[in-house]
């Protein structure tokens, strides 16, 4: 059974607050939209949850453990920036993947990289920004994983090529998944989130199912987001 | 373990290729100058594969922890020691390699130089040839255990002095990750570490020269240049037990910190 469950946890830069007292569980079968502006700690959220970051203070259990190198291996983080090895082709980068995790599923991986018409033999130093982007999800959900935290999935990509991301999200969702995404793009994700989740400052200002909020306010997502922030 | 080792190597593969083509190169333009000029790349090249070995193996950790392309590795579900250690056992696999060409060339240009001055080559003249060689680099003539001796122990100390960097540059990112001039201090407690080092060094020698005559009149032997194996071992096995425990502490602590307290 998947599940991710923080408590009070807070994060400290030497001159900022990244996350304070941050408390979230999170449920499997779900999707999450982990949206607020510039700033407010979703990406060092997931940083903590995938084992990048220390937290100073506050706990992170997956599935009932607490973080350390083996809860990496439930965990799929597509960060934001290009991390991949500029040196490597497509497909080393797919080997790497294989190599070092169990779960991941390399023919599912080549099938979805066809699918979205990106070359196995390019060298990533010569892909495009879209191209980045949508190698990075591939990677990222062709991992047969229990958690999956996408960082700005859609930065950088083009319209069309949204939509094939937004469905191979879709398509790796299930019951016993937990999958968390951040975002910019709220209207163009909205309609797949179960539970959005509104940071700001590194606080918890909303956390609901997206369907219950909407009707309470009578707003779309997107709406909510821009109430709740043009007053922050 | 293995699988980090071998992608440390196809990150690095092409730089390396590089660095031996020019060296090459080099190797060749300097052949044609003859004698003097295969003596002459027989003294540079050790220094050029000196700097591009201990420059490529920081860059190997550095870029790891402060580059996005270190969450590549970090990501993955491997422990903090098994990462520290894979990038040691990469650096001294490396510096294998490197030494082993170093040889390869050595021989190559003996037997160029052997050519060049009109006599026969034959087993006996290349080793005699590489003994003068390693006379005017090592200080002694060639014996397989004397050689076996200096590199060993040139290998556990550039090993201590990797760990030793290694350390400074995890605790940049993990203890002082949040604190400002966290480089400084980093800086500072390297210099502190190798300060240290020395320090218990010298303070083992003392201590030995009182109940050892090899410790006693180690300057006088060292200053003669003639010391047999036995001496050679006595004289740096203190060095090397400091170093050995150096690194087996250093990479401890270092994965300790990549395990807990990592901010990349």
């Amino acid at each position: 059974m998947s599940q991710l469950k923080i408590t009070e946890l807070t994060k400290k830069y030497y001159n900022k607050i990244a996350l304070r007292n941050v408390t979230l569980n999170f449920e499997q079968g779900k999707i999450y939209g982990l949206l607020g502006p510039n700033g407010s700690g979703k990406t060092t959220l997931m940083k903590v949850v995938a084992g990048l970051h220390k937290q100073t203070s506050g706990n992170v259990f997956i599935n009932d453990e607490e973080l350390s190198y083996k809860t990496k291996a439930y965990v799929s983080y597509m960060p934001t920036e290009n991390y991949l090895y500029g040196s490597f082709k497509v497909v080393d980068i797919l080997k790497f993947y294989k190599d070092m995790y169990e779960d991941f599923r390399y023919d599912y991986a080549v099938s979805l990289l066809n699918e979205i018409k990106v070359n196995m033999g390019n060298k990533v130093s010569n892909l495009s920004s879209g191209e980045i982007g949508k190698l990075k999800t591939v990677i990222a959900l062709s991992r047969d994983a229990e958690i999956y935290m996408l960082d700005e999935p859609l930065n950088g990509v083009d319209v069309l090529s949204r939509d094939t991301i937004m469905d191979i999200i879709t398509k790796s969702h299930s019951e016993n998944k937990i999958i968390v995404i951040s975002t910019h793009l709220v209207s163009e994700i909205e309609k797949i989130l179960d539970t959005v989740i509104f940071l700001n400052e590194g606080t918890v200002e909303i956390f609901g199912d997206a369907e219950e909020l909407r009707q309470e306010r009578q707003l779309s997502v997107e709406g909510i987001y821009k109430e709740v922030f043009r007053n922050a | 373990m293995l699988n980090l080792i071998k992608y440390e190597f196809i990150r690095k593969y092409r730089l390396v290729f590089m660095i031996l083509i020019t060296i090459l190169a080099l190797n060749l333009f300097l052949l044609t100058r003859g004698v003097g000029g295969s003596m002459l790349f027989l003294v540079l090249s050790p220094i050029v594969l000196y700097v591009f070995y201990l420059a490529d193996i920081i860059r190997m950790y550095s870029d790891d922890l402060n580059k996005k392309t270190g969450y590549m590795l970090f990501m993955t579900p491997n422990s903090g020691y098994k990462i520290i250690s894979s990038k040691l056992l990469t650096a001294i696999l490396e510096g294998f390699g490197l030494l082993l060409i170093y040889f390869l060339f050595i021989i190559v240009n003996s037997i160029y130089i052997i050519i060049s001055i009109g006599e026969v080559v034959d087993f006996r003249r290349i080793l005699s040839s590489i003994n003068n060689i390693l006379s005017g680099s090592l200080g002694y003539s060639f014996n397989l255990i004397y050689l076996f001796i200096t590199l060993f122990s040139i290998l556990v100390f550039i090993i201590a002095f990797i760990t030793t960097a290694y350390t400074a540059m995890t605790i940049r990112k993990s203890l002082f990750s949040e604190i400002k001039f966290g480089g400084l201090i980093s800086f500072i407690i390297f210099l502190l570490i190798n300060w240290i080092t020395t320090y218990v060094s010298s303070w083992l020698y003392g201590l030995l020269s009182n109940i050892s005559p090899y410790y006693e009149s180690m300057d006088i032997i060292l200053s003669t240049g003639r010391f047999n194996q036995e001496t050679l071992i006595m004289i740096l096995l203190p060095m090397i037990s400091v170093a050995i425990i150096q690194t087996i502490t250093l990479t401890g602590f270092s994965g300790y910190l990549l395990e807990k307290k990592i901010n990349l």
